[in-house]
């Protein structure tokens, strides 16, 4: 390990460490290994042939010249009995569609999959694609939410009845939503792109050796993608591979099918070489990595106090036109309906959320999903509410967010928050930003004229999605036991196998601190394997905040019985019983002495003969499991507070100051925790102020480079001050409750509250996402 | 096809290209230094930085024919490299990783700021490194690890 | 995302550029630093048959101050610029421009003249140079000839320089000591291209520019007679009135940020 890490052969190396990376040198020295890096002799290179209209019938496709064997269509997956991807959940009056891997007949987006084109380089294969010929008679698109939802809309689907994929309502004393004091505004957060730096990445063969397909892919999901490759190729499991190596990044985007994911493979197959598709940047922008778009209609209703009494709300979600694997296109609309209520007290409640289909890519859960959306509707209508009521919106939140006492706290739609102090949080953050101060500093206003803003934003995010809600939900991928493998290897080190995949979490590192923890291992001792079907235990993967939750857990358990296990074969060597010895430092501890875990393992792996005849034949290799029980998840939760500047003439937001104060439960890692929680602040930025996947009104993108798509840089956001709660959750192993998501929730909310704030002399309020300088003008100008 | 002459990471290399190959797709798929990534391939990300005569380029809109004659250094032509040496520890011990893909060409921008702006503040990095997009870290990492880079070697 | 074919010629003489263009089968284009042309190759929104590749021509990169005029060569990088090479008040005037064109690793292959005969409306150097004034520099079939930069770009993506002829640079003025100069650029990321761009050059009489349009950058000329009346500074609201008597095609945003950006490109000339 090298200096700034913590001492070897010690428990200093377990939970709560700032233990520096395990994985960082392979990536400091230019050596990780992406799908992109493989080199696999006789591959071809695939472009494909996209739509280049919204919504279209008749399709008719024409090869390019000397594209003989070079080229494939949907007609040639269908003959080959290739079954398409088909999300339904178990929602009633869910509308089921497929989602063709390539397009067949119909075009419903711009960029959707039509054919596929091989040739030795890339370039090759683009210069194909130019020469392919795609006929087709074009129909008036579905483009905005608001009007899919109008009865006169065309329709996306054609043996649909209108384009509502599912229209859900979530009362509860809906009959006494009402209050003395309402505001009701509307809010819509726009459409973005996921952007991993890494896009997605797909290299597959049929390996002759292993007798079975392998495929490559830039992924989250990499059991997941196995078991739809087997049911859409009609593969056995047994003929199957699939390999995540590192992944530049995923934020939800790479747990998701992927049309590409299907078809190169099968392209593979009947080629007989292996096959490779990058996703190239404009790709990602256009077709598939579309997430949010959200509108809102809330009414917040109050006491004159300003006791909250209850919300309604019309929600609408933009899904796109097909429902992706295995998430569906109605997680964000429900998750929205169920809890638009964040973490506020409520008696009354009545929402209706309506999941629609439009002629745009498919959305894909993006970190946070929904619940920035949520975040941003609920918090600017209080601060809406703060200011009809005359109250600092500080104070209005502090009144009505769920008090410590009550925790375990069931919502009013029936959720649960495990445990938290919800007001310390708001205070700790508003101490930290001080609004007196900025109040003052208000009244004396800014020498270069700008005008300055305070907000919040306060969330909860149910982290580790469990096994009922997610069958509930009728996902297609519902997770159990989450399951890890572990081995004690010759040398007494430990290989640990896990099912979630790592793409830039810290994960080789953290997931060891808990080996460590459990066993005072030195952590070079301990390697973490993951991202290979061939290897790690079954699961659903890296999503839902879950991995640290799951694996985490799935470790601790597992290392509890190996423990066991070792500590039998240590008795025997220390000859005293089993109940008198402990672990510690990784060595077995009895009364009269001690025997080292490299000593446990030598006589094991090399030296058998010298094991009681009785030794537990399972011996130093262990597969077991964990999931909370009872069968519920921990909710982390933070307020962030922000210090804006406006420039009313450019309309202008400049962040001054940001801060955090958040509830993770058990820190494993501080290091790997703010880091984690500073990157997706600085996504949740980037929705705030910049990015929007923008279409016309014939649904063409209007954002397919970075050129068009700005994304938050390195001088969008200052230095971060982060403050951390420790309440650790009860649910859950050591404490800890779920976190990579969490970060990128409240930024859009706390920002543009902050706006509100600065432009209230104005009167005017910004209610839509990104806050381009044209958007405040315009707010400006409609009240100046 | 045109014949190609140039160094990359001290080797010399004589290569017959064609000319729309970038020279990022020459150092990946015809060299194997896949240490280079490509984020965007139109200028905007910085992932692909390379150093041409010793100072950052773009890879991936140079075409590899426009490097002839030229001194190029890929990230994973800097083992003996002092400055680099120092970021690859400060990045290390700044947490300034996350998925490590942008991290390439974040090291190769960095070690141009800390060479070329030998008293840059946070200000000044943080501008400089407007280039280099990195999706995951937020930028906190990256900018302290350049600014104990800079501080150290003043010292 | 991979450029179409094309064919790579590498010259040592400019007469050897030139009649190569006049000569090429399909559109040929002279390669200057690329990073413009790279991208938008990638994105196979440019597909030329041919590319000139004039790194071996000698003489296309110096930077001289004969009297009055600085002669910089078309292939100078912004890098260069923005390290200082270009002396006195026109220099450092050019130091700050250069300063904000897009990333160092651009700015070390992006060329002056590459720039200028790109024309991208969004573009610094079209505004910054029109705002200097002086003459641009041409490589053709006859020899060498000079356009004045006023009305040299006369659209997006349009200038006055012929197929077969090249930019090999500029004669601009040395500003004396006195001389004033502001420039501002509204984007929202330093290095991206420009919303709105105010450039002020008060030398021998004030030379003021409304750029990133959606044409070419042009001179408000009531601002000009304004600053030359000895006024040292210009409202929004004038502003506003100004750019719209020349260009009334602005919407209510794009006439309000290019009207910030010219007063407070005065602003910045006078502080
Ligand atoms: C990410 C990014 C951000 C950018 N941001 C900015 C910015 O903020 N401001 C800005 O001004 N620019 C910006 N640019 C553009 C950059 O400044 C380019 O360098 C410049 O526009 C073009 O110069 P070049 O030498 O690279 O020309 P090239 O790309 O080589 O050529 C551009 C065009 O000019 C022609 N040409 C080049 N040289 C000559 C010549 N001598 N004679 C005749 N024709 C010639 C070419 O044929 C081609 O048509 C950015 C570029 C990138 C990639
Ligand atoms: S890949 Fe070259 S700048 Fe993005
Ligand atoms: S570490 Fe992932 S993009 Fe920077």
């Amino acid at each position: 390990m090298a200096d700034g890490g913590t001492g070897p052969g010690s428990d200093r190396q377990g939970i709560g460490e700032r233990v520096l990376r395990k994985e960082d040198k392979r990536f400091l020295d230019g050596a990780g290994r992406y799908v992109s890096d493989i080199y696999l002799p006789r591959t071809l290179e695939a472009a494909i042939v996209r739509s280049p209209v919204a919504h279209a019938e008749n399709l008719k496709i024409s090869p390019p010249a000397g594209a003989e064997g070079r080229f494939f269509t949907a007609e040639d997956m269908a003959a080959d009995g290739v079954q398409p991807i088909h999300v339904v959940s178990k929602f009633p009056g869910h509308k089921g569609s497929d989602y063709p891997h390539l397009a067949t007949g119909k075009l419903r987006f711009v960029g959707e999959s039509v054919a596929v084109c091989l040739a030795d380089t890339r370039a090759a294969a683009e210069d194909l694609v130019a020469g392919a010929e795609i006929d087709f008679n074009a129909l008036p698109p579905v483009v905005d939410m608001l009007a899919a939802v109008e009865p006169s809309a065309a329709r996306v689907h054609d043996d649909w009845d209108d384009n509502v994929i599912l229209d859900s309502r979530f009362d509860a004393n809906a009959e006494n939503v009402s209050a003395p004091v309402s505001v009701t505004r509307t809010f819509r957060m726009n459409r973005q792109a996921v952007n991993p730096l890494e896009g997605a990445a797909v290299l597959a063969e049929w390996d002759a050796r292993e007798d079975r397909l392998v495929v490559y892919s830039a992924s989250q999901i990499p059991h997941i993608l196995k078991n739809a490759l087997c049911e859409c190729l009609g593969l056995r499991q047994n003929q199957v591979r699939v390999v995540a190596p590192d992944v530049g990044g995923g934020f939800g985007y790479k747990c998701v099918l992927l049309p590409e994911e299907i078809y190169i493979p099968w392209v593979a197959m009947q080629v007989k070489r292996p096959v490779r598709w990058i996703q190239d940047r404009r790709e990602h922008l256009v077709t598939a990595a579309n997430a949010r778009e959200h509108h809102y209609s809330v009414t917040l209703h109050a006491q004159p106090d300003g006791t909250f009494v209850g919300l309604e709300a019309d929600i609408i979600v933009d899904s796109g036109a097909y429902s992706v694997y295995p998430h569906s296109n109605i997680l964000e609309s429900t998750m929205a309906g169920r809890t638009l209520h964040g973490p506020y007290t409520f008696s009354a409640y009545k929402v209706r959320s309506r999941a629609v289909a439009t002629n745009k890519p498919p959305i894909v859960p993006y970190r946070g999903v929904a619940r920035p959306g949520i975040c941003f509707a609920l918090e600017l209508a209080i601060d809406a509410m703060a200011r009809e009521l005359g109250r600092e919106p500080y104070d209005l939140r502090m009144q009505n967010l769920v008090p410590p006492e009550k925790m375990p706290y069931t919502t009013i739609t029936g959720g649960e928050f495990d445990s938290g102090d919800y007001p310390e949080a708001l205070r700790r953050s508003a101490d930290l930003i001080d609004v007196a101060a900025v109040r003052a500093r208000q009244l004396e206003g800014e020498a270069d004229g700008r005008l300055i803003g305070v907000g919040f934003g306060c969330y909860i995010e149910m982290t580790a999605l469990q096994t009922s809600a997610a069958a509930r939900a009728g996902l297609a991928a519902i997770p159990g036991y989450e399951q890890a493998h572990v081995r004690l290897t010759p040398d007494g080190g430990l290989e640990i196998g896990v099912g979630v995949q790592n793409h830039g979490q810290g994960m080789e590192t953290t997931l060891a601190q808990v080996a460590c923890e459990k066993f005072g291992l030195d952590i070079d001792m301990v390697s973490v394997r993951h991202g290979d079907t061939a290897t790690s235990p079954y699961s659903t993967g890296t999503y839902a905040s879950r991995s640290m939750v799951m694996a985490g857990g799935a470790i601790a358990r597992t290392c509890d019985v190996l423990g066991e296990n070792i500590r039998r074969i240590g008795a025997h060597l220390l000859q005293c019983g089993f109940d008198e010895t402990t672990i510690s430092g990784a060595r077995v501890v009895g009364p009269s002495g001690d025997v080292s875990f490299a000593e446990v393992a030598r006589v094991w792996h090399r030296n058998p003969e010298d094991l009681p005849a009785d030794v537990d034949p399972a011996g130093v290799e262990v597969t077991s499991g964990f999931r909370p029980s009872p069968d519920k998840s921990p909710f982390s939760y933070a307020t962030h507070a922000a210090i804006v500047a406006v420039d009313p003439e450019l309309g202008h937001v400049e962040i001054l100051d940001y801060v955090i104060s958040e509830d993770c439960g058990t820190i494993v890692n501080p290091m790997i925790v703010d880091g984690q929680i500073l990157g997706g602040a600085l996504q949740g930025v980037g929705t705030a102020l910049f990015e929007e996947s923008c279409f016309d009104a014939e649904g063409q993108p209007l954002s397919s480079t970075f050129a068009d798509y700005t994304m938050p840089g390195s001088t969008h956001l200052p230095n971060i001050r982060l403050d951390h709660l420790v309440n650790p959750s009860p649910l859950t192993e050591f404490g800890v409750k779920g976190l990579g998501e969490g970060g990128a929730i409240p930024p859009p909310a706390t920002i543009a509250n902050a706006v509100n704030d600065a432009l209230r002399e104005y009167g005017a309020e910004v209610s839509e996402t990104p806050i381009t300088p044209r958007r405040v003008r315009a707010c400006v100008v409609a009240k100046s | 096809m045109t014949e190609l002459t140039l160094k990359i990471n001290g080797e010399d290399v004589t290569a017959d290209v064609e000319p729309r190959l970038s020279l990022a797709d020459f150092v990946r798929d015809h060299r194997r230094l896949t240490g280079t990534h490509l984020g965007c391939e139109h200028g905007v990300c910085g992932a692909c930085t390379v150093l041409m005569n010793g100072e950052p380029v773009r890879s991936c809109i140079t075409f590899a024919v426009a490097a002839d004659g030229t001194e190029i250094t890929t990230i994973e032509g800097f083992d003996d490299d002092d400055p680099m040496t120092m970021l690859r520890q400060a990045f290390h011990e700044n947490h300034a990783l996350q998925c490590g893909y942008c991290t390439p060409g974040m090291l190769v921008a960095a070690r141009d700021i800390v060479t070329r702006l030998p008293d840059a503040d946070e200000d000044r990095v943080r501008l400089e490194l407007a280039g280099n997009l990195c999706r995951c870290t937020g930028y906190v990492g990256i900018v302290n690890a350049i600014l104990s880079v800079i501080e150290k070697r003043q010292a | 995302m991979k450029s179409a074919k094309f064919d790579h010629q590498r010259m040592v003489t400019l007469e050897e550029a030139v009649a190569a263009l006049g000569s090429a089968d399909g559109e040929a284009r002279i390669m200057g630093g690329g990073q413009s042309l790279g991208p938008m190759m990638n994105l196979r929104l440019a597909q030329p048959d041919l590319l000139i590749d004039l790194s071996r021509v000698g003489g296309l990169d110096g930077i001289e101050v004969a009297g009055d005029t600085i002669r910089i060569g078309a292939r100078v990088t912004h890098a260069r610029i923005e390290d200082g090479a270009v002396p006195g008040v026109t220099g450092a005037y050019m130091q700050f421009v250069a300063s904000g064109i897009s990333y160092r690793s651009v700015r070390n292959r992006g060329t002056i003249g590459g720039s200028v005969a790109h024309a991208d409306p969004s573009a610094d150097w079209p505004s910054a140079l029109l705002a200097l004034g002086g003459d641009v520099v041409i490589a053709g079939q006859d020899g060498e000839r000079r356009m004045p930069l006023d009305g040299f770009q006369i659209g997006p993506f349009a200038t006055g320089l012929g197929f077969e002829e090249i930019l090999t640079g500029f004669e601009l003025p040395t500003l004396g000591e006195g001389a004033k100069c502001g420039y501002y650029k509204v984007n929202r990321k330093p290095g991206e291209f420009a919303d709105a761009i105010g450039a002020v050059v008060i030398g021998s009489a004030p030379r003021v520019v409304c750029g990133a349009t959606e044409a070419a950058p042009f001179r408000v000329a009531a601002a000009e007679e304004r600053l030359a009346a000895g006024v040292a500074e210009i409202s929004v609201a004038d502003a506003r009135d100004m750019i719209a008597a020349q260009d009334p095609g602005f919407d209510d945003y794009d006439l309000q940020i290019h009207a910030v950006a010219l007063s407070r490109a005065v602003g910045r000339a006078f502080a």
